[in-house]
């Protein structure tokens, strides 16, 4: 990873989309162990994954990551607390007029 | 539905729960209508952290009070709850006044985004830390907001609004928050999560006829999760004193005055919502506030002075800024910039006079657990 160059790689991955009345969750896991770093960017490939309503949709995909150059990441870890309201729950969209 | 594999609600330990939720595979009839309905995407963030710190954390100087958290969360109180029963009514869309829908179906959206989004990130939590007492943790709290995320789910289903999970195939980055940040505002929403649940749900006790939906029926329950996450991360920050002292208490005031003023400002943007219940959205704020301070007081140094003469007056100021912002942007051209600019000037000098009103301190228990009394 250079100061200011993107490596970009690619690792296998299993997307799961659950869309069940019980757990509506998804997630990507990566098969290889890669570990994914503060600002880096992923793009799994392939069609959407859609999971009608009761179903839980398992796929194995290829995934790209964009690794961050040292730069981005620093900046990322830097700015990064900055959007940390987000996780507050406030139950309503930021739209001030829908 | 047809059941071959066990049901959650029939489970008792959280790796079988989340097996068998990822076990089942069913197929619903309405699957083919889905594609009919209005579509919505769900976009969550990804977040990244500093693993290791998390991995470090002791929670032996709080042992007791962990085991008992994680065994109540493990016994799942709450495993038959969410689930339709007599109680959900038949819900008049159609007949419902149009901006009331619109509000309240933005309310249903942003909730179950919210309760995907914590899920997203306990999960992650879960599966990149080694320290077995905080993976158990963040997988217990993972299921819990990935069944409240199905919940509020089925009910946008019936409103004709499908909930589109594709946004996994979108590039997406990972952003970063420290560990303490994590905490702070993740304790925090889920203690207002739990005073503003409570506080509609004791409301709607009281006042039937405002109970326009049957999921208001169900909040009781379900903010008895939010409170045990709440817990959770109190007694996380309870493991290292340095999290609630010194220059974090400027921090935890720093959280305590955005969480509060996005609240007020939130709420204020969604009138005939607020109507519909029967609440007027400063009492609301006001008793959500003040249930709030008293749970922090747990684990946070200071509260809020809310009873400041100028802690009132500044919210509404907020709420002005907030709305001249939005009239800038939706005006455009370089007359509307000028006006979002001083909408966002007012912001930034409405935050800084309530940040600026002196914090009532007083001692923190040196036991942490609380139980909900409201």
């Amino acid at each position: 990873m250079g100061l200011l160059t993107k490596d970009i790689e690619r690792a296998p991955c299993t997307v799961e989309v659950s869309h069940c009345f019980e757990s509506l969750h998804a997630h990507v896991r990566f098969n290889n162990g890669a570990v994914i770093y503060p600002g880096d960017e992923v793009k799994v490939h392939g069609p959407e994954i859609m999971a009608p309503f009761g179903q839980v949709v398992s796929e194995d995909r290829e995934a790209t990551i964009f690794r961050a150059s040292k730069l981005e990441q620093l900046w990322t870890r830097l700015t990064g607390d900055f959007e940390v309201m987000e996780l507050c729950e406030f139950s309503f969209s930021e739209e001030v007029t829908l | 539905m047809n059941m071959q594999t066990k049901h959650t609600a029939d489970i008792t330990n959280a790796e079988e729960s989340l097996a068998v939720q990822q076990a089942q595979s069913k197929f619903d009839s309405q699957a083919a209508t889905d594609l009919a309905m209005q579509n919505t995407l769900l976009t969550p963030r990804f977040y990244t952290t500093d693993f290791d710190e998390l991995d470090a954390i002791d929670v032996s100087p709080v042992r007791a009070d962990w085991d008992q958290l994680i065994a109540e969360m493990e016994a799942d109180p709450n495993k038959g709850h969410f689930k339709k029963n007599a109680d959900w009514d038949t819900v008049d869309w159609d007949g419902m006044e149009p901006e009331l829908k619109k509000e309240f179906i933005d309310f249903l959206i942003s909730s179950c985004t919210a309760e995907f989004s914590g899920c997203v990130l306990y999960k992650e939590m879960k599966r990149r830390g080694s320290n077995a007492d905080i993976t158990k943790l963040f997988q217990l709290m993972a299921r819990d907001e990935a069944r409240h995320a199905g919940f509020i789910n089925d009910a946008l289903r019936e409103a004709g609004v499908a909930v589109n999970l594709g946004f996994l195939t979108q590039k997406k980055k990972y952003t970063y928050f420290r560990p303490k940040f994590i905490y702070y505002a993740t304790y925090l929403s889920e203690k207002i999560g739990y005073a503003r649940y409570i506080t509609i749900f004791r409301h709607l006790e009281a006042h039937p006829e405002h109970r326009f939906h049957p999921i208001f029926k169900w909040f009781e329950e379900w903010c008895g999760d939010e409170f045990r996450h709440g817990e959770a991360f109190a007694l996380l920050m309870k493991t290292d004193p340095k999290l609630t002292a010194g220059k974090n208490v400027l921090w935890i005031k720093f959280f305590l005055t955005a969480v509060y003023a996005t609240m007020y400002v939130r709420d204020h943007q969604r009138p005939a919502f607020h109507k519909a219940l029967g609440v007027d959205p400063d009492w609301y704020a006001h008793e959500v506030f003040t249930k709030t301070s008293k749970l922090t007081e747990q684990i946070f140094p200071i509260t809020l002075d809310i009873e400041h003469p100028r802690w009132q007056p500044t919210l509404e100021a907020l709420q002005a800024a907030n709305v001249q912002i939005a009239a800038g942007k939706k005006a455009g051209g370089f007359g509307g910039k000028l006006t979002e600019l001083g909408g966002s000037l007012k912001a930034a000098l409405a935050f800084v006079k309530l940040y600026t009103i002196p914090t009532v301190k007083h001692r923190v228990p040196e036991s942490t657990r609380l139980e909900p009394a409201y």
